[in-house]
This record gives C-alpha cells, structure tokens and sequence, in this order.
C-alpha cells in the first residue's frame, strides 16, 4: 500500500485539522466528546479565529473540520465560515442540525464548498432521544429535510455506533438516502462524556463483528474519520486504517489549545496554544505531537495487519487502559483481549 | 462531537506514456477542485470534491504550484530522457484521476 506507506512519512503539515470552535451547544448528548473539556480559558475572537485561518492557508491544509459544541450558534460563525473556504481551504460542519434554517441553507451554499455532517444517533426517536434528549429526532429531521429540500451537496448523517443502535444502522443508512445523503458510521470512543457511559454504550464483541462485516459489504458508507480500526478487509482502500494523530491531523480547541487528535483532548496530550506559538511550528517540534508519530504497538507487530492499522486507535486505548502502548482494545483481531481488559 | 469528514487515501507510480502533438508545448494545470502541496516523498493531492487524498512518489521532480490561484501549472524540475518518460507517465495517471487537465500551448 504505497499510500500508506507514504502517509508514515513526516508530512509538512496535516491533512486536515479538527478544529472545535465553540464548546456552546444547545443539546446534551449523552456520549459528547467535547462537554467534559476543561474550559477556563476564553475562546479566540474572530480576528485570532482569522489568524489561524491564515496560518492553516500558509501551511496548505487541505480541509477543516469545524465542530464544538454546535458551531452554528458562534454568532460569528459564518464569517468565519466564509473567510476559511476564501483561502481555499476545504470546510466541514459538524452539526446537530436543529439550529438550521432556510436562510443559514442559503448562505451555506453561497460560501460552497462546505461539507455539513448532521449528528444523529439512531434511525427512530426512541433510539436517537435516547442520547441526544427529547425532541431531538424530530427536530434533526427537520434540519435535514430542509437541507434536503435544497439540494444540499455534501451533505452526510453521522451516526456514533453505540450498543443502542447498532441495530439498526440499515434502517439508518436508507433514512439517510431518503435525504440524498451519505452515512457515516462513527466510533463510539470513551472519551469526554463518552468514558461515563462507556459501560453501557459500548459495543460487544459480537456487535463488533457484526458491524465489521457490515462495513465490509457497504465500502460506500463512510467512516466516521479515516482512522476507523474495525474495517475488514474489503474496506482497506477507504481509509487509512491508521491513527492519523499528530501525523495527518491534529485538533484546535476554541481557546487555541492544540492536541493530537479531538478524542485526545487530555493535559498530558497537551501540545501547545496557538495564542503563544504559531500551528505550524506546535506541529513541527511538539513532542507530543512526535510521539505520536513513531508509535507503534509493540504487541501489535507480529499481526499481519500491523502494516495497515499501527495497533488502532490510541484515544480508546488510552482511555481504557492508561497507556498508549497497548493495542486498541476493540481490535476484533485480540476480541479476547477485550473481555480481558474491560 | 467536533471530529467531521473522512479522507480517503491512494497512492500513485508511474504506468504507459502519453504522446503530445508535435510542435505544442503540454502544460499540466491544477483544476480549480485540486489542492496539491509539495512533500519530502513528492505531490500530495487532495480532490475537494470527493476528499480523496493521492500520494505521488514524484520526489522532487515536480513541483507544485500555489496552492490557491487563478492557473497553476505543475512544473518539471528535472529532465533527461529516461526521467522524462518516467514522469510523463506519472502525468498522464494524474490526467485520467482528474487531478490535473492538460493545456496545449503553441
């Protein structure tokens, strides 16, 4: 896999930043990865939001991925929004979708190219108030039916796989067809919120597998990120099956700290503030960032899929088993390590 | 939840050459969809409308244009016969992904 080998390779900057924008939100999701944040410090103002923007244009990232928190309710969003894709630079929503209306629509698609990802957690109310709160199934639907009504290109449902739901993610998958839109399956990972109902959300083993294979027979779904350690083998090409943190990616809190990736979000992954220190130059020489770039599972490496995977994701197995050194618990490859761990 | 957008990923080496009309000079422009940047391997290229990254072992025989701007042209760094073919194919592979368009100049 020439791709593969290359993306090992120290990149010049990230393929893509995730970049949390405001820890404001007007729902409380169960499993949010960004409530548990610590937030003491204020969040960049717009003229420091456009500094990054500049510096993300100068070191020719390819994509940012706006989260938060719900990103549509910074009150100056939108220009942000507007200045990101004036420097060329590819933006993506992550948003609940029960802030949109007709004229946000209309704005959206004059500012084009951004991507929105609706966060959605199962294919009925039951399943989806569930986690996201009351009401919330309906009044996503209704973002999305209106995007819908428009047209909307690059729209995608995203859909964090939990014990709950994962029933039903081929009901979800034509739910989000209905709509012209594509799925996106995400890893449930315990962090934030997500590490207080991790007992109860997370996957079994045989869910795992049941997902794998349904993965393996839809390659069209997409990933909730390109770091997805459960794909089967028909799925290689899809994504990197690697962890991409501190290599291809890196994550931007809204008060300008900077991790390895959203779901590593910990002081001891700290790697420097955008306030004090220009992005690029936390992305070249942070030593937390370095860590991560030459970590290797060392009980992984006898696997013969150590090439493509590294040993999974480091968030889930840093937050179940205090170390970065052990294999992504959920590998469906040590299923029994699972039992064993958790 | 803040992490948003999948980017999926391949890599390129070169295959068959390509003939160009005699007497016209070829230049391989960067569509306005493409963003490509220079690294220590060679071009990373990444199609805004599918978000498909592509690694091009090009190492430094070419090199990429601004990132953002009105024509960018991919530029050929280093020549010679057997390299030139070389990254010839390389270009014509790039040409049928769609990451850049050939524009015949006299």
């Amino acid at each position: 896999m020439l791709s593969l080998r290359l993306s090992s390779s120290q990149l010049s900057a990230p393929v893509n930043v995730t970049w949390e924008i405001t820890r404001a939100c007007n729902l409380a999701c169960r499993h949010c990865l960004s409530a548990a944040l610590p937030c003491a410090e204020e969040e960049l103002d717009f003229d420091e939001c456009c500094a990054l923007v500049d510096e993300l244009a100068r070191m020719q990232v390819f994509q940012v991925n706006f989260g938060g928190g719900e990103p549509f309710l910074r009150e100056d969003f939108l220009d942000i929004l507007r200045y990101t894709c004036s420097r060329g630079l590819t933006a993506c929503v992550s948003t609940n979708g029960t802030v949109l209306t007709e004229e946000l629509v209309r704005e959206l698609l004059r500012i084009r190219p951004v991507y929105l990802q609706v966060s959605l957690d199962g294919a009925c109310p039951e399943t989806n108030d569930a986690i996201r709160g009351r009401g919330t199934f309906r009044r996503i639907l209704r973002g999305v039916e209106l995007l819908a009504a428009y047209n909307y290109p690059g729209l995608s449902l995203n859909l964090v796989v939990t014990r709950l739901n994962v029933g039903e993610i081929g009901h979800f998958d034509r739910l989000a067809r209905r709509y012209g839109a594509k799925t996106r399956l995400s890893r449930f990972r315990p962090a934030g919120k997500g590490a207080e109902v991790w007992e109860e959300l997370r996957l079994t083993p045989a869910q795992l597998r049941e997902l794998s294979s349904f993965l393996g027979a839809h390659p069209e779904i997409l990933t909730g990120d390109s770091f997805f350690a459960l794909t089967p083998a028909g799925r290689r090409n899809l994504g990197l099956n690697m962890c991409g943190a501190g290599k291809m990616t890196c994550a931007v809190t809204p008060s300008g700290d900077v991790y390895p990736c959203a779901f590593l979000c910990a002081p001891s992954f700290w790697a420097g503030n955008i306030r004090s220190e220009p992005l690029s130059s936390i992305f070249r020489s942070s030593p937390v960032l370095e860590r991560f770039r030459r970590l290797e599972v060392e009980s992984c490496q006898s696997c013969d899929r150590f090439s493509l995977c590294h040993g999974g994701c480091p968030a889930v197995a840093y937050f179940l088993t205090d170390s970065l050194d052990f294999p992504d618990p959920e590998c469906l490859r040590s299923a029994a390590s699972v039992e064993e761990v958790l | 939840m803040g992490s948003a957008g999948s980017i999926e990923t391949s890599g390129l080496e070169p295959a068959s050459p390509k003939e160009s009309s005699p007497g016209r000079r070829v230049e391989y422009v960067v569509p306005e969809w493409v963003r490509v940047r220079q690294e220590s391997f060679g071009l990373l290229f990444f199609d805004v409308r599918t978000t498909k990254l592509t690694f091009v072992r090009s190492g430094d025989s070419l090199a990429a244009p601004p990132f953002v701007g009105e024509r960018r042209v991919l530029r050929v760094t280093q020549t010679g016969e057997e390299k030139g073919e070389v990254i010839s194919r390389l270009l014509d592979k790039l040409v049928a992904r769609g990451l850049v368009v050939v524009s015949e100049a006299e």
